[in-house]
């Protein structure tokens, strides 16, 4: 009888450790929808057989407060998240595909209280750990900004200081005019790439890997295909990373869940022709991924 | 990556099969449209394996040395030996040789080869390119025939200017200072959606050398203008376009060109025998990215270069006999045979006898003396004319294919048209056909061993074929470490001149008439002979180049042992011109470079070089100093102050020691979104002797120039 009673009483302390208390109702929207769309959604049920996981077209749902406070929300995309910040009574929801310049725009320094902003950025930090393995020489972090992302530099100074590291910021308020571009490729050790859209996106990326290769200075960041394009290196996460990141949150009670946060998980690219012609060492993706990993713990 | 301990092995798997799909529609990597930029077809090798020795003079130490033209950076090059025939003619050679023709070096000015066909020179003051345009010199030592080319046959200097798309807003600078120094440079670029463009203008003023060896005024200054255009345009993602348009124009002093043969006493015809310099240039290149690993380029180039030089000379009338041009024709020696024999018949008349020779060329002699005692050696005066024009068309296709990550294959097909026209050396036109086929292999073997080797296949219509090797090896310790082991030959085709030249001066306006005529040919020519074969050059060469990246610090160390056979020493002369391929030459000695980053202030920079050599001619003993090289150290000081020292020293350039201390201090001042730079150069040279040649002397030994720069 008290081996029983314990038995239950250790299988009660498991549940409520490693599973959420009930079964969830999970809702992703977005005014896309696509064969990608419906995969992820299909994988994050694939995870959370506990769950009711289910895709709905943004134009097909009622307005946020109609729908019963016990759902969790997974808003794909910024057209979802206005739908969300309609009003503020609804069920939580957790922010996804957002970068920090977006959430900028849309919110300046405001979180609202139901929304989770989970950043489409690579975390800071992170990226200047992955700098630190890569360039250890490297000191002087140079970062191009334009207006909607000058905030950004207050951040990465933060996540800069305890590794040593300097931010050297350049406005480059026009990408015909490589100017600034040249200026703080001069006065810096590398070119650290940032999710503002406006700066690096296809149309600029000959231009400034072509420019900081030319001065001999490696880019990092900002994403996997920048790092296909001819990036040095990059954190980044994808599907995968997302899911098992997700899957964590959704354990907890939205209650827990941060106002704002970067994926749990997360991988590095590298690319070793760019490594090569720069002469630098580059160790094996996987190996990378678990040194900046490992610096999290610190 | 931080391992989820709740994902059973079987969905680890299922999310494993479906990563393929789903990196190709990754939810989360939504950039699909991001081109490859640097792909292996764009990357160049990291410095430690590169299959040579190379020095690169960047924007920074070109701007900090500030030199006003190119070959006085070159002087930071380990092994380049600077010299001046004049105040606007400079030599520079690597590993030195002759001093007075550079002709076994190759200039590229972004791809296209300034090297003049007809008199195989270089001439530095009238490439049309600005210092300002400048990005940066890459300076290649050693032969690389199969990258670029005969005539890299010691070297290469490859100077690339600044891309349109770097070079937006407006720069405006002038230099003024001693010595008759007053440079401009005005240059605009603006860009667009796809491309850019670049128009620069620029001038150069100086009064070169202030006294020849005997205190007397040198007439050897310069003036020049200078037009650049420069552009380019991404034609869509796969294509681009970049093209050039480039003159040039000055005025360069000479020294009057003549000296009487006959009579020393006979007046200068003319002040000088200046030279009026044109150079037109244009060039188009079409780049082709098949894919990431193939890729492919068109350049073809346009040039024109235009050399007026027109004075007036006096000389004995019997200098334009015609029984003493036919005697030349017979036998030059006997000619100088019979020149002695007219100072002894002046001197000591009694002792004279007529030459012994041939039977016609004493009745020639003999009628001479005839001429000259009957009023032949009265002076006359005519205009001279010693222009040139050459033009040349290059096309060059290159292919770049990248096999695999660790193979890369470089090869290509190129022709060249070289044209040269002048009734003084060439007596009318003369033209070569160059067709040269190359091929470049890459191959990198686990992460250490690299091996590279190729050959070029030449052939030049008026010097024959040849085929000429090159392999290196090299074992990088680490990718910043590596040492190499390199052999090569190279080639380089005897030049129009030295082959075919037909040098006669047929002077025009000859007041009085000699011989009735106003218009004679000079006695003394010269031919080429047609049948010179190619120089050819071995070398061998073993290095070190490393990276020490956590103090700053690039080394490059160079051992080598070159020859050279079937050299082709004999200058460029109209008298007793008998060029063969009968000499060589040998060179061996180290090298080294240090590139020093002390701080992000400070900056060293040291080059040295040892030289042994041995040439079989006296002539080729003269550019080579046994211990040359430079010291530098740049710093800036913060709140837009900067500055930078530099030594240069040569044991013996011509026999003449050089050693020069140059400092140059700048102040950068911000005015809104413009920036205005204020710097003052001054030059000290350490040493009291002539520079190259005993003619080239300054009144000071020191220089001092100011230049302002406002950039918006």
């Amino acid at each position: 009888m008290r081996s029983s009673w314990m038995r239950h009483w250790l299988l009660f302390c498991c549940l409520l450790c490693s599973a959420p208390l009930h079964a969830a109702e999970i809702l992703l929207s977005g005014a896309e929808d696509n064969p990608a769309i419906r995969a992820f959604s299909a994988a994050l049920a694939e995870l959370r057989p506990q769950d009711r996981v289910r895709f709905q077209p943004l134009a097909q749902l009622p307005s946020p407060e109609r729908i019963p406070a016990g759902t969790r929300l997974i808003l794909l995309d910024l057209h979802a998240l206005d739908w969300r910040l309609s009003t503020a009574a609804g069920p939580p929801a957790l922010m996804l595909r957002i970068s920090r310049v977006q959430a900028r725009e849309r919110l300046g320094k405001h979180r609202p209280a139901q929304l989770s902003l989970l950043w489409s950025d690579p975390a800071p930090a992170r990226q200047l750990r992955l700098v630190r393995l890569l360039l250890p020489q490297a000191q002087r972090i140079g970062v191009l900004h334009d207006e909607h992302s000058q905030f950004l530099l207050d951040e990465l100074r933060q996540a800069a200081t305890p590794l040593g590291l300097e931010i050297v910021g350049q406005a480059w308020p026009d990408s015909r005019d490589n100017r600034p571009l040249l200026a703080l490729l001069q006065r810096s050790d590398l070119l650290f790439g940032v999710d503002d859209d406006d700066l690096f996106n296809p149309r600029t990326a000959k231009n400034l890997l072509l420019t900081s290769y030319g001065q001999q200075r490696a880019m990092i960041g900002p994403n996997a295909s920048f790092v296909r394009a001819g990036s040095l290196a990059s954190v980044y996460s994808d599907q995968q990373d997302w899911l098992n990141s997700l899957d964590r949150l959704l354990d907890q009670p939205p209650s827990s869940w941060p106002h704002s946060a970067y994926p749990a998980y997360f991988k590095v690219l590298g690319n070793r022709q760019v490594a090569r012609a720069l002469a630098i060492e580059l160790a094996d993706d996987a190996s990378l991924t678990q040194q900046v990993a490992e610096g999290e713990h610190l | 990556m931080a391992i989820n301990p709740r994902a059973s092995l079987p969905l680890s798997l299922l999310a494993l099969l479906a990563t393929g799909e789903v990196l190709g529609d990754d939810l989360f990597d939504n950039h699909h449209a991001m081109p490859e930029v640097l792909t292996a077809t764009r990357l160049k090798q990291a410095p430690a394996a590169v299959p040579g020795s190379v020095t690169v003079l960047d924007s920074a130490l070109i701007k900090a040395s500030g030199a006003r033209d190119i070959p006085e950076l070159l002087r930071l090059v380990p092994g380049m030996m600077v010299g001046y025939r004049n105040g606007n003619q400079a030599t520079a050679n690597y590993h030195g040789s002759n001093v007075t023709e550079a002709r076994r070096l190759q200039v590229l000015i972004d791809g296209r080869s300034v090297y003049r066909p007809g008199l195989a020179s270089v001439d530095w003051t009238d490439i049309p390119v600005a210092i300002e345009d400048i990005e940066r010199i890459e300076v290649f030592r050693g032969p690389n025939t199969v990258s670029y080319g005969a005539n890299a046959l010691m070297g290469v200097i490859n100077i690339l200017t600044r891309h349109p798309l770097d070079s937006r807003g407006t720069r405006l600078k002038t230099t003024q200072g001693q010595r008759g120094i007053h440079d401009w440079y005005a240059s605009h670029g603006s860009a667009w959606q796809d491309g850019a463009l670049r128009l620069s203008l620029s001038g150069l003023q100086d009064s070169g050398f202030d006294h020849d060896q005997f205190g007397r005024d040198y007439r050897d200054s310069r003036r020049l203008n200078r037009f650049n255009l420069s552009a380019s345009q991404q034609l869509d993602s796969r294509h681009s376009l970049a093209w050039q348009l480039a003159a040039k124009e000055g005025s360069n002093q000479r020294p009057y060109g003549y000296a009487s043969v006959f009579d020393e006493q006979i007046a200068p015809g003319d002040d000088g025998s200046d030279v009026k310099a044109r150079d037109y240039a244009g060039s188009l290149r079409w780049t082709l990215d098949f894919s990431p690993e193939h890729s492919l380029y068109l350049q073809s180039s346009a040039q024109h270069w235009e050399r007026k030089q027109v004075w007036r000379a006096c000389e004995a009338e019997v200098a334009f006999s015609p029984e003493l041009g036919e005697l030349w024709d017979l036998n030059p020696f006997y000619v100088v045979k019979f020149g002695d024999y007219l100072t002894q018949l002046k001197n000591n008349p009694t002792n004279a006898v007529l030459p012994p020779g041939t039977a016609r060329e004493q009745a020639l002699a003999t009628a001479v003396r005839a001429q000259l005692f009957g009023g032949g050696a009265a002076p006359v005066c005519g205009d001279v004319n010693q222009s040139m024009r050459e033009t040349r068309y290059d096309f060059e296709v290159q292919d770049t294919l990248s096999l695999s990550d660790d193979l890369r294959l470089l090869s290509g097909l190129g022709y060249r048209y070289d044209h040269a026209d002048s009734e003084t050396y060439f007596n009318g036109a003369l033209s070569n056909h160059i067709w040269r086929l190359f091929g470049h292999l890459e191959w990198q073997l686990g992460a250490h061993w690299l091996v590279q080797g190729g050959a070029m296949l030449e052939d030049d219509r008026l010097s024959g074929s040849s085929l000429t090797p090159r392999i290196a090896v090299n074992y990088l310790i680490t990718p910043r470490h590596g040492l190499r082991a390199v052999y090569s030959e190279a080639v380089r085709s005897p030049d129009m001149y030295e082959n075919n030249v037909d040098w006669r001066y047929r002077v025009r306006n000859l007041q009085p008439q000699a011989f009735g005529q106003s218009s004679a040919t000079y006695f003394a020519r010269s031919r080429g002979p047609g049948d010179l074969d190619q120089e050819i050059m071995r070398s061998r060469e073993l290095g070190y180049n490393g990276s020490f990246a956590d103090v700053g610090i690039s080394l490059d160390i160079k051992l080598f042992y070159d020859e050279i056979h079937g050299m082709i020493s004999e200058p460029l002369r109209n008298d007793r011109f008998f060029p063969s391929n009968a000499n060589s030459m040998r060179f061996s000695g180290a090298e080294t470079q240090i590139d020093w980053q002390l701080s992000h202030a400070d900056r060293l920079r040291l080059s040295y070089a040892y030289l042994d050599f041995s040439a079989s001619s006296h002539l080729d003993r003269r550019l080579s100093a046994r211990h040359s090289g430079s010291a530098g150290w740049l710093r800036d000081w913060g709140q837009g102050w900067s500055s930078a020292l530099f030594y240069y020293g040569a044991d013996q350039l011509n026999q003449y020691r050089f050693e020069r201390l140059d400092l140059r201090v700048a102040k950068r001042i911000t005015i809104g979104s413009a920036a205005l730079e204020l710097a003052g150069v001054m030059q000290q040279r350490l040493d009291d002797e002539p520079l190259t040649w005993q003619e080239n002397n300054y009144d000071e030994r020191q220089l001092l120039y100011f230049s302002a720069e406002l950039e918006f």
